[in-house]
């Protein structure tokens, strides 16, 4: 499985705070890849989060420019302030960059992420199958139960939105997503900080290798805790090749960026 | 593309793990588990037979347990804690829950210890309990580890009012004949909680939860040394390979990652087992 794993959930840049280990450019990343035996990544940077995306999703396609083994994502931002191109120009803007995914921070930008906001413009998201990453866990948030509200009725108003629900928890969460998946086939699961002993492999059995997703949400977590824990997973090599990197290689493959 | 595996080059226990899911030259000694179901989370491997099976699968040799069922209910958890692991010796052991809040079942529990074979050591939590560390309640049980040379695993927190590291710094300088484990490393004050162990020297770092943040391991090792640090991952709530391959790929010394996955823990168990005979 070396050099498999495409890794759904990384980060670069220097946050403002917070990391013991902070991952500041592409060629400590590839290096930490490397240690790791992690092949590829999709990778947002800090400031997508914390600064605006204005700022954010340039300094991405920057940083990872030239690095073949780094996927990008941008963050995406409510169209009524225009702060980021609109409908067609942004989608000819990821294309442009080589951008193959979103990312939310609903919390952290302040505003809400549902058809009111987003109206048309999530639906063309998800016409475009254009995988959106939402991380379940907010530093704002206290009550988890809070953020699945949101998820349950984001997905309840956009039921074909490829949604990737990323670090959902040390502690399994599964009593809120399982009904979830059981609800929308689009909807995938980060496992990076799904650590439940036993919790992985009852879930690809249950509802599918193909809904889960290997990631690490490195440098937050080590690379190769999810790494460990996925090779030894007992579902059966082919199950481990999807979740390693398969199901996101088929998600990227299948958007259509025009 | 060179995803290279750099880490089971220079590492002979990364490689056993990444062929083969454990390393038979270096059984894993793991001070921090439970047992059963637990109300805010569901655990598919609670159960007896699940979690000796990850043990199996993941080179786990020995485990010591604290039970979901005794840290709700002394009384009731305590005894089926032991009784578990009473039919696994020299494989599980069990931590006697002590909760200060209810002092005449505390003296009991207490009492039961000596004539317990499976109890190893006693298990505190203060944030559960909602109970400082280094309140008069706990005053028995100090005592009591303090004349037998027990061992203690104490659940502790970064910036916590109950359990943070000056909490624990004035329990164990006032019993330096109780061994201290620190569990979860005061997550989120780790500079501060390694500055306790380095002025007790009867003070353990115990990684749960601590290894999952990056540069973690790393950074204790060089602030205390791997000999002050010990694996656990909460047995059965967190798979043990996540866990291992946290501290495998870590970016520290072969020597460090025996020390921490096994060389540290038996050294701090091996007397309680050579009272039972048990040679590992």
């Amino acid at each position: 499985m070396e050099g498999d794993y495409f890794d759904c959930n990384v980060a670069i840049g220097s946050p403002m705070a917070g990391l013991v280990g902070p991952c500041q450019t592409a060629q400590e990343l590839l290096a930490e890849m490397d240690w790791c035996g992690v092949g590829r990544a999709l990778v947002r940077h800090v400031l997508m989060k914390e600064h605006s995306p204005a700022v954010g999703n340039p300094a991405l396609s920057t940083a990872i420019a030239g690095q073949p083994r780094l996927v990008g994502t941008w963050a995406i931002l409510p169209p009524q302030t225009r702060e980021l191109p609109c409908g067609a120009d942004f989608f000819a803007a990821m294309r442009r960059d080589g951008i193959r995914a979103l990312w939310a921070f609903p919390d952290e930008h302040r505003y809400l992420l549902n058809r009111v906001t987003f109206g048309r413009w999530l639906d063309e998201v998800a016409e475009r199958r254009i995988p959106l990453f939402v991380a379940r866990h907010s530093a704002l948030r206290t009550e988890p139960s809070s953020m699945w509200r949101d998820l349950f009725a984001l997905l309840a108003e956009y039921p074909s939105l490829t949604l990737v629900i990323a670090a959902h928890g040390d502690w399994g969460e599964d009593r809120y997503f399982r009904p979830l998946l059981d609800t929308y086939r689009n909807l995938y699961l980060d496992i990076s900080r799904y650590q439940d002993d036993g919790g992985l492999m009852e879930l690809a059995k249950t509802y599918g290798a193909e809904r889960l997703l290997f990631g690490s949400a490195f440098p937050e977590t080590p690379m190769g805790g999810p790494r460990l824990m996925l090779e030894h997973c007992a579902i059966g090599d082919h199950a481990r090749a999807l979740i390693a990197g398969g199901n996101l290689s088929r998600l990227l493959a299948e958007q259509v960026l025009v | 593309m060179s995803a290279t595996a750099l880490a089971a080059r220079q590492s002979a226990l990364v490689d056993a793990y990444l062929a083969k899911g454990y390393a038979a030259d270096c059984g894993v000694i793991d001070l921090h588990g439970h047992f059963g179901p637990w109300p805010g989370i569901y655990m598919p491997n609670a159960s007896e037979d699940a979690m000796l099976a990850t043990m199996d699968r993941c080179g786990i040799q020995v485990l010591v347990s604290s039970g979901h069922t005794a840290l709700a209910d002394m009384a009731l958890g305590n005894p089926e804690m032991a009784t578990v692991a009473r039919r696994h010796p020299g494989r599980w052991y069990a931590y006697l829950v002590c909760n200060p809040r209810y002092p005449g079942e505390l003296e009991a529990q207490l009492a039961s210890f000596d004539t317990e074979p499976a109890f190893v050591g006693l298990k505190l939590h203060p944030t559960m309990h909602d109970y400082p560390l280094d309140g008069p309640a706990y005053r028995p049980v100090y005592e009591f580890a303090s004349e037998r040379r027990l061992m203690i695993l104490t659940h502790t927190w970064g910036h916590n009012e109950l359990c943070g590291p000056e909490h624990l710094r004035t329990v164990a300088e006032r019993y330096p004949d109780v061994t201290f484990l620190a569990g979860h490393s005061f997550h989120g004050e780790f500079d501060a909680g390694a500055a306790v162990a380095l002025a007790c020297p009867n003070v353990y770092l115990e990684l749960t939860a601590a290894y999952s943040v990056r540069g973690l391991v790393e950074r204790l090792v060089n602030l205390v040394g791997s000999e002050r640090i010990l694996y656990g991952c909460d047995l059965p709530w967190f798979d043990p390979h996540y866990a291992l391959g946290c501290v495998l790929f870590a970016h520290i010394s072969e020597d460090d990652r025996r020390a921490i996955l096994r060389e540290n823990g038996l050294r701090l168990l091996r007397p309680q087992l050579q009272k039972r005979g048990v040679t590992l």
